[in-house]
């Protein structure tokens, strides 16, 4: 699932980036590849890193086996500094944590409700602990009428908010955009980690 | 005689990183793109040198005005609330700094970029 993969926001990936790094440059990038911020932010990183590391590639050095998985880990943590949320604490200094980290969270909680699969979640963030969140999903047609099913929802998305975050949610907001059958519904369940 | 003791930033943000590894739910620090390009440079120059760099990744250090700060990026596990990582790391690192370094940790801030279920 997304919290182990190299998924950007606008659900590219880090590698996808990688590859058509030197296309987009030259010339045909498709219209997402022009408009999307969290793209083009991942490709800035990408360029920087290249240029930086240019003087170690023409070092003969073996590079180590984790490279690949370190540095896509260290560009998608550049894209993510971008949203952060705070979290309360005592202590001097602050304590934060992305916005993606929040909805995976989130979204695995949504998941755990049958008949229920989460697709995006928005966080609205004023920086001053106030968070909002926009949890978009789609339904069984078993559940297709039920409110049941979505206050249930509701209240694991709340409670995982504040039990796996240390998060108050000031609002939830649930939208069902979209509706599944049963038998492609057997693949809902994801199995989860 | 008074006897001046300097401490280098690198070697503060070592203990740091060290002190908030250990602590529980840590699953591993995050150095970003900047900090794995100044952990080449700083390993190929050391090498030079023949020494062994200790890891420091993910770790920032800042004086200003005399007043030290810590930063500290890392993933965080699954298997626990978010705020509690992040309080624990600002405690042990604030701890651990002074305990070994003698200087006094004026603010430690923790980012966590994201949660990974628990490996360890």
């Amino acid at each position: 699932m997304a919290m182990t993969d190299y998924e950007l926001p606008c659900e590219r990936d880090v590698e996808q980036v990688w590859e058509r790094l030197d296309a987009v440059g030259a010339g045909p990038a498709d219209e997402h590849e022009l408009i999307c911020p969290h793209c083009r932010a991942a490709r800035e990183s990408l360029l920087a890193l290249r240029e930086a590391t240019s003087e170690l590639v023409l070092e003969d050095e073996v590079p180590s086996p984790d490279l690949f998985g370190k540095i896509m880990s260290a560009v998608r943590a550049e894209v993510r500094r971008g949203s952060m949320v705070r979290l309360p604490t005592p202590e001097p200094g602050f304590v934060e944590i992305s916005e993606q980290a929040v909805a995976a969270v989130l979204r695995y909680a949504a998941d755990t409700v049958e008949g229920i699969r989460a697709r995006r979640c928005r966080i609205r963030n004023d920086g001053a602990g106030v968070v909002e969140v926009e949890l978009t999903l789609a339904v069984s047609f078993r559940n297709a009428t039920g409110g049941e099913a979505l206050s249930l929802v509701r209240e694991r998305v709340t409670a995982a908010a504040a039990a796996r975050v240390g998060l108050t949610l000031a609002k939830l907001d649930l939208l069902v955009d979209d509706i599944f059958g049963d038998t492609a519904g057997d693949t809902a369940g994801e199995p989860g980690e | 005689m008074s006897v001046e003791y300097v401490i280098a930033d690198p070697v503060i943000a070592g203990v740091a990183a060290r002190a908030a590894i250990a602590a529980p739910g840590v699953v591993r620090l995050e150095p970003g793109l900047r900090g794995l390009v100044t952990a080449w440079t700083r390993a190929a120059r050391q090498r030079w040198k023949g020494l062994d760099p200790a890891p420091a990744d993910g770790v920032r250090v800042r004086t200003v005005d005399g007043r030290l700060s810590v930063q500290v990026d890392l993933i965080a596990s699954g298997a626990d609330q978010a705020a509690t990582v992040g309080r624990s790391v600002q405690r042990a690192v604030s701890r651990y700094v002074t305990s070994q370094t003698g200087l006094v940790v004026d603010e430690v801030s923790v980012s966590i970029m994201d949660i990974e279920a628990a490996t360890r």
